[in-house]
């Protein structure tokens, strides 16, 4: 999946239209932020571009959907169940296999959670529960990376690293943020969202947090 | 360890299996369960040894809950001989063709019931069912029983000229023969219907407080147990077999297999010898 | 006067039952009941554990039958319970959960004869149907999102493994082994007919007044049953499922010919089989629901209303045994005792213990269900009246229990009743073969006379009435927004 065009966007709740008609675009490349008040349609916009590009993405969604009974491992591992036949699947959720124990091993010391490596995520903490979430897209490995405020339970320093591995990974990316900085620091493309519409797309070059508060 | 302990067991299981299949076609008979059942077990585990020293196969009994199941295990094949009533035995030999009676107790010829009451009732012995039944409580033996249900439902029919529930205010199912005594005898029945038997051998072993419970009337005689085979056993079991089993039940002599029974011996007998039974059955509607 | 819709409903039930009560036939006909009762004691009192050869067996079997039986049941209940959602599949787990496994036991003996297949038939089937249903709901519960988010091209199976049963494994776990326990007085229960476990013995002796063989089986099954947290453990569980099917016992072989005569000939209407054709069919089936279904209907209807409101009264009076609020730990340890004796035995048991002793009514049968089912609801409410923080200056002694705990309980309390209401009702027509004339008397009749094809009619009816009345009850639970989980 390199870039795409979605034109007729639109999501409705309650019968009250939440979102669109939009039309959204995305070059192979680009890294956007989505960036605009809560409630704005942020989240529904992600789900929609999940939707129409068939799954083919690695989606880091606001609610994470781990399960939380497995181990982190089990929890990153899910990312690539489409790589694998059913019989190697259901024999990894008894007794994984070294070579994949070693992958997902080495990805979550880049998220500095390696020793979390058995611990079932319902027993992990907020910010720990999101790094098993982008240990989990990192490890599907798709082209784009669609991701809703990935970054919200994270400190400073944390969210920089993991910003950066994002960055790193994924060629393409549309990422919804609430962090202006953060925002203007990582993606080559700004959309802001205000009442379901877009308000504002330009290169983050050409922008300033100033310009960008008002969506606010 | 466990799994030593596994192999161990399924081996043993195994040793278990095989050693049945060696020894297949056992002879198996059963009994209608008209009495209590340690009685029964005792009763029919001697005739067992008997058999098997007459027959030479292994010849085993199996007990069990009801009439009914024990007709169904002849029918099924799962025993190929068996203890039963006169109705049992009608009904065994209906859904079985070819199957024979073979030998019933002397007794058996012209057996008979007695109704028993309550001393509470007040009521005698008499030359018919008094009048002053009606009202009163009564249990029969088991459902399928010739002498704990057909002949006395017969004779109560044939008396009152109605149904037994509208004869009496409580109308029950005991199980078999001795629980009847003993139900009347308590009082939890004011009446009930037993055979002669039973009733004859329990006095005599003084098991029957006779000033509770009493005898007030003598059905008239009809046919009823005998040994029922079922007809494909020659095959199974060789030529003459049948007649084989049959030689062996009328040899038995042994005074203390005959008490258990209790009958003095056994004689031959032939299906047409229980026709009287069928047109009674018939005619309360359990057969068809 | 305004009375909420509760209330109101435990009134209009209340109303029924006291009108069955007219026409019930309830009566101690026993001459001398309290002695009976009295030596029924003593022998509880006075167990002989050595007497019966057979007694060490028959608890092997009884649990080897429950384990293969429930193993069995639960495993056709997952794969069942994966295709719940079909509207065929779940009518067709209704009406197999709704045939008591005393009933699929009756069924099977007359055509696998004594082969342990007949018993673990009669646990696996119904047990099926309750698992199918059970499952489906929990596997309902578990959180949909990690689904929606797998990789497309994920297998179903792999996606099913990873993102429903680790969220539900404890609750299907939790279940089953609930499940096991039941399974035990299920199996237990399947003596009564002939197999051979702890009831084919306990029948034996209670028949006969050996009442202290009898009180030795009764203490060895609740020590068995109290102990399961003990012998039963995850890791043991492989070698149980393995060694279990080796205890079953060997009985007698299987003739498959009886089987294609059982569906072929035995249970097809009798004027059809002597092809007397329609007119004589429809006479057959006048008789037989005239005579036998309607009156067996009736009493069953009666019975199981009445056995439902004294179910419901003495769980009101039993909680409190074992509430934190009432009483200090002696008489909550007594009351414990009371509760787990009171569920553990079956009502089966129960009936057939309180028959012998009274006397044949509905009174037994009244009393048996009421302890059996008011000690599993009582100690479901009181243990949940232990987790009611009071304020501190509550009031005490009856007050506390009308004005803070009773209104507080109250809609689970209902919750629970109701669902029970179609195990009452399926236990109260199985009671019939004991010689109670609820639809089990008429069921065994057919069956003593060898007429197969009008047991098969009248369990059709007994299943299709129990059936409805689950329908009700979870209307009802419904409309009252009453929630509860699954007991047995």
């Amino acid at each position: 999946m390199a870039g795409f065009q979605f034109s007729g966007l639109t999501a409705s709740f309650g019968g009250e239209r939440v979102l669109g008609p939009l039309t959204f675009g995305v070059e192979e490349g680009e890294r956007i932020a989505l960036v605009g008040r809560s409630g704005a349609g942020k989240s529904t916009l992600i789900k929609l571009i999940h939707e129409r590009v068939d799954g083919h993405a690695s989606l880091v969604p606001q609610d994470l959907g781990l399960v939380n009974a497995l181990p982190v491992f089990h929890n990153v591992f899910i990312g690539q169940l489409d790589r694998h036949p059913t019989w190697y699947n259901s024999l990894t959720l008894i007794r994984p296999f070294r070579k994949d124990r070693d992958a997902v091993r080495s990805l979550l010391r880049e998220l500095s959670m390696e020793e979390k490596f058995w611990i079932p995520t319902a027993s992990l903490s907020g910010g720990q529960r999101q790094r098993v979430a982008i240990a989990r897209a990192l490890y599907r490995n798709a082209d784009l990376l669609l991701a809703d405020e990935p970054i919200s339970a994270l400190d400073g320093p944390m969210a920089n690293l993991i910003m950066e591995a994002l960055q790193q990974r994924f060629t393409t990316s549309v990422v919804a943020l609430h962090d202006v900085d953060m925002a203007l620091s990582f993606a080559t493309r700004i959309i802001g969202i205000q009442d379901g519409q877009i308000a504002l797309d330009e290169p983050s070059s050409r922008l300033t947090a100033a310009d960008i508060t008002p969506l606010y | 360890m466990t799994l030593s302990h596994i192999r161990k067991l399924m081996l043993s299981s195994l040793l278990l299996f095989t050693s049945f299949a060696v020894s297949a076609q056992p002879f198996v008979f059963t009994a209608i369960p008209d009495e209590d059942e340690t009685k029964l077990v005792e009763r029919f585990r001697g005739i067992a040894d008997y058999l098997q020293e007459e027959l030479g196969v292994e010849v085993r009994y199996i007990p069990v809950k009801s009439y009914a199941a024990a007709i169904s295990a002849f029918r099924n094949n799962q025993v190929q001989l068996a203890w039963f009533g006169g109705l049992s035995g009608v009904q065994a030999r209906e859904l079985v063709p070819g199957s024979e009676a073979l030998a019933q107790g002397v007794e058996d010829e012209a057996f008979y019931n007695y109704f028993i009451a309550h001393t509470s009732t007040g009521l005698e012995m008499s030359d018919t069912l008094p009048e002053e039944m009606r009202g009163k409580t009564f249990t029969f033996g088991s459902k399928g029983s010739t002498s704990g249900r057909l002949i006395p439902e017969y004779h109560i029919r044939r008396v009152f000229n109605e149904a037994p529930e509208d004869v009496f205010s409580r109308v029950g199912f005991s199980g078999n023969h001795t629980r009847t005594l003993r139900l009347v005898e308590a009082g939890t029945y004011e009446l009930g219907a037993i055979n002669f038997a039973v009733w004859e051998k329990e006095l005599a072993d003084g098991n029957i407080d006779t000033d509770e419970v009493k005898v007030i009337w003598k059905t008239p005689a009809y046919p009823n147990y005998q040994w029922s085979i079922r007809g494909d056993v020659d095959e199974r079991y060789g030529d003459g077999f049948k007649e084989k089993v049959r030689q062996a039940l009328l040899n038995m002599d042994d005074p203390e297999l005959l008490e258990s029974f209790p009958r003095s011996g056994f004689i031959p007998t032939e299906n047409e010898n229980y026709e009287p039974i069928r047109s009674v059955a018939e005619q309360i509607g359990i057969l068809d | 006067m305004y009375l909420s819709p509760t209330a109101r409903i435990s009134l209009l039930f209340l109303a029924i039952a006291v009108a069955g009560l007219f026409v019930a036939d309830i009566a101690i006909t026993a001459s001398n009941p309290w002695r009976d009762l009295g030596r029924f004691f003593l022998g509880v009192a006075t167990p002989d554990f050595f007497s019966t050869e057979g007694l060490a067996t028959a608890l092997l079997r009884t649990v080897a039958f429950a384990f293969v039986g429930v193993a069995l049941g639960s495993a056709c209940g997952f794969l069942l319970s994966l295709v719940y959602r079909f509207y065929p599949v779940r009518i067709f787990c209704a009406f197999i959960r709704a045939i008591h496994e005393l009933f699929w036991a009756l069924i099977f003996l007359q055509f696998f004869g004594f082969h342990p297949l007949t018993g673990v038939l009669a646990i696996a089937i119904p047990y099926s149907g309750i698992f199918a249903k059970v499952y489906s709901e929990i596997l309902e519960e578990a959180d949909p999102g990690p689904g929606r988010l797998l990789p497309p091209g994920t297998g179903v199976i792999s996606a099913f493994l990873y993102t429903r049963i680790p969220d539900c494994w404890v609750q299907l776990r939790t279940y089953t082994a609930y499940r096991l326990e039941c399974g035990l007085r299920s199996s237990a229960i399947l003596g009564f007919v002939g197999l051979p476990t702890l009831g084919f013995y306990l029948e034996t002796s209670f028949s006969q007044g050996l009442y202290s063989e009898a009180g030795a089986m009764l203490i060895l099954f609740y020590v068995l049953i109290a102990t399961i947290p003990i012998w039963v453990r995850p890791r043991l569980l492989p070698v149980y499922m393995v060694g279990a099917p080796f205890f079953l016992g060997d009985g007698m072989p299987i003739i498959w010919g009886n089987v294609e005569r059982f569906f072929t000939q035995d249970i097809v209407p009798a004027p059809l089989r002597d092809g007397e054709g329609l007119a004589s069919l429809g006479h057959w089936l006048h008789d037989l629901l005239v005579n036998e279904a309607l009156p067996g209907i009736w009493n069953t209807v009666v019975l199981t209303q009445i056995a439902l409101v004294a179910t419901g009264i003495l769980t009101l009076l039993a909680f409190p045994l074992i509430s934190n609020h009432f009483g200090g730990p002696i008489r909550r340890t007594g009351g414990h005792v009371f509760l787990v004796i009171a569920r553990s035995t079956p009502e089966y048991i129960l009936a057939y213990i309180l028959l012998q002793l009274w006397g044949p009514s509905m009174l037994p049968a009244v009393v048996a269900l009421a302890l059996h089912n008011g000690g599993i609801i009582g100690h479901l409410i009181g243990r949940q009246t232990n987790t009611l923080q009071l304020r501190p200056d509550a009031p005490s002694g009856f007050n506390r229990y009308s004005w803070e705990l009773v209104p507080r309980v109250y809609r689970s309390f209902l919750a629970f009743l109701f669902y029970r209401w179609e195990i009452i009702m399926r236990e109260t027509a199985i009671l019939g073969i004991l010689g109670i004339y609820t639809l089990g008397f008429y069921v065994d009749s057919a069956i003593q006379q060898i007429r197969f094809d009008r047991a098969m009619v009248l369990i059709l009816i007994t299943a299709l009435l129990n059936i409805g009345i689950d329908v009700l009850g979870r209307y009802i639970r419904r409309k009252l927004a009453l929630q509860t989980m699954p007991t047995c």
